[in-house]
């Protein structure tokens, strides 16, 4: 009875985890090879980790997404609370200029940034971050603006401002404490996303992570497969380490 | 006498003109200076510059070049990779979305929705590795296949067409379309199954008459978000063709980099322009259709 009831679902995840899994394994399986030895071995992955390139371009990237998520959390926080708390015309405008990234093709927002930033943005890396702020603002700005919706936002912000919180305080240690599973949501969609963004990153000459794999593929292609394989789970360890810390299903999002 | 007026005239003024404004725009300025700096300048100077000829007078001769050959075969294949890859992703997608969500339990919904969000975002070089891995040349599946009697590469197939690039595409699609497609599951509500079968329905009259006529809407909305995400995908198709197949956004990245070149400048960008526009005819609706099924899926 039971397993009949789950028949369907059994059959889905079948058929979805054969189209997904298909691939990945037999990329598995490449990445293990030892051809000069035949059999298999950790050979690729040790030469990916011991490459100087890796660290350095893992560090790059990661401190690329970590500046992303930060720049996230300070502009979005400050400015979501506000535009709940204050009923400001700007609201609705805001709503709308948040979702305007889906509707530009990251190509042609590398384009647009390309000819548009002077030359002392676009000699510094440190413009990536804003970039892939804008590219990751329609899920922050929603994953923000649901968490803010599901509290008693009012109330919980004069409790504190009667208790002689400053605004700063107010939402370090009142707001985002309330909403920390949309601010954890937030911090994990930003970095991972910024962590393997390629298309505007390779556009606008830049080397991180993900477009040193394709460097690497002309060399030694067992190696960039090993990567390859690396880059996918290591966000697949933050996302689900992120998801496992946050309460199941919490009443957030719901009112 | 003068001097009085004044005086007592700037409190007045001084509300309407200044204060106001600042009090009530100044919270939002980071955003709006960030987003309107690294976001709002260049695709409005992208669209402005698309409408200028070499030398700097306004023209529609970008246009004119974007929709001839091989541009327009660029756009043609863009389109069609666009809504084959959602066709054939949508009702699987959907499928899929309602057994993980109706069936299956908490612990379950929570690590595939992980794993979708990763698979969702892979693309590039490490998915066209997978491929390689498991239907290239020398790939297990070719292999296997070829064993039992099924030689993919006897035709035309290589992973670099536009078949090819279909069956790859799916690799994100699918995931993506059970993601957006999730909400509007969890949002059927029990009580309306109840209701309908109390009324007398069957399961075929309560799909009829309430669950697929409340599904449609976000069903298109997420067709529609499904075409847009195929359409610009750039990653995955550089790593798998090698200028065989015309595609916008790689024709863009070419002339970008200068790899092309075109007597036109600003050709590039008004191909991205275009594609602007393409993408805003499909995500403006997904947008408007999201808002409104909203307003039932909230409880």
């Amino acid at each position: 009875m039971k397993f009949k009831r789950n028949l369907p679902l059994i059959l889905t995840l079948t058929l979805f985890g054969f189209f997904v899994f298909v691939p990945m394994i037999s990329a598995f399986e490449y990445s293990i090879r030892t051809p000069l030895e035949g059999g298999y071995g950790w050979k690729h992955y040790i030469w990916a980790v011991t490459q100087d390139d890796f660290v350095y371009y893992i560090m790059r990237s990661g401190w690329l997404a970590f500046l992303t998520v930060l720049i996230t959390l300070l502009i979005l926080v400050p400015t979501i609370t506000w535009l709940h708390l204050s009923q400001s015309p700007l609201r609705v405008l805001i709503d709308a200029i948040s979702l305007l990234p889906l509707v530009i093709p990251v190509v042609a927002f590398a384009v647009g940034a390309q000819i548009s930033l002077p030359e002392f943005v676009q000699s510094t890396i440190l413009e990536l971050p804003f970039l892939y702020f804008v590219l990751c603002l329609p899920y922050a700005y929603r994953s923000l603006d649901i968490g803010l919706s599901a509290i008693p936002l009012k109330t919980l912000t004069e409790a504190a401002r009667s208790s002689g919180a400053n605004p700063i305080r107010t939402i370090n240690s009142v707001i985002v404490p309330a909403i920390r599973g949309s601010v954890m949501a937030t911090v994990a969609i930003t970095f991972v996303l910024s962590l393997g963004e390629y298309t505007l990153t390779v556009l606008l000459h830049w080397d991180t992570f993900p477009t040193w794999v394709t460097f690497v593929a002309q060399e030694n292609i067992l190696g960039a497969i090993a990567i390859s394989m690396m880059s996918l789970i290591i966000p697949f360890l933050i996302l689900t380490g992120i998801t496992l810390a946050l309460p199941e299903r919490s009443n957030q999002g719901r009112k | 006498m003068t001097h009085l007026v004044i005086e007592e005239g700037a409190p007045t003024r001084g509300r309407t003109f200044f204060t106001f404004p600042l009090k009530s725009y100044l919270p939002a300025l980071p955003l709006l200076l960030v987003v309107g700096y690294f976001f709002l300048f260049p695709i409005t100077k992208l669209i402005y510059v698309s409408f200028l000829s070499n030398e700097n007078t306004l023209t529609l001769g970008n246009f004119v070049t974007a929709f001839k050959d091989p541009y327009k075969t660029g756009f043609i294949n863009s389109i069609k990779i666009g809504l084959f890859s959602a066709a054939i992703a949508a009702l699987p997608g959907a499928f899929a979305a309602y057994f993980i969500e109706t069936r299956g339990s908490s612990k379950l919904r929570r690590t595939i929705a992980v794993m979708n969000g990763v698979l969702a975002n892979t693309g590039g070089v490490p998915l066209a590795f997978m491929f390689f891995a498991a239907i290239g040349v020398q790939g297990q599946i070719t292999k296997i296949l070829k064993v039992l009697g099924w030689d993919i590469y006897a035709g035309q197939f290589s992973l670099g067409t536009f078949t090819g690039l279909l069956i790859v595409y799916l690799y994100f699609q699918l995931p993506l379309m059970i993601i957006i497609f999730s909400p509007a599951i969890v949002a059927l509500r029990r009580e309306w199954v109840e209701a309908a079968y109390n009324l007398g329905a069957n399961q075929f009259n309560y799909w009829r008459t309430v669950g697929i006529p409340l599904l449609f809407p976000s069903f298109v909305a997420s067709f529609l978000l499904l075409f847009a995400s195929g359409f610009s995908a750039y990653a995955t198709a550089n790593a798998l063709t090698v200028g065989n197949l015309p595609l916008t956004p790689l024709q863009i990245g070419g002339l970008l980099d200068g790899n092309v070149s075109a007597s036109q400048l600003n050709l590039g960008k008004a191909l991205s322009s275009v594609m602007i526009l393409i993408s805003a005819l499909a995500i403006i609706p997904y947008l408007i259709i999201q808002r409104r099924s909203a307003r039932w899926q909230k409880r």
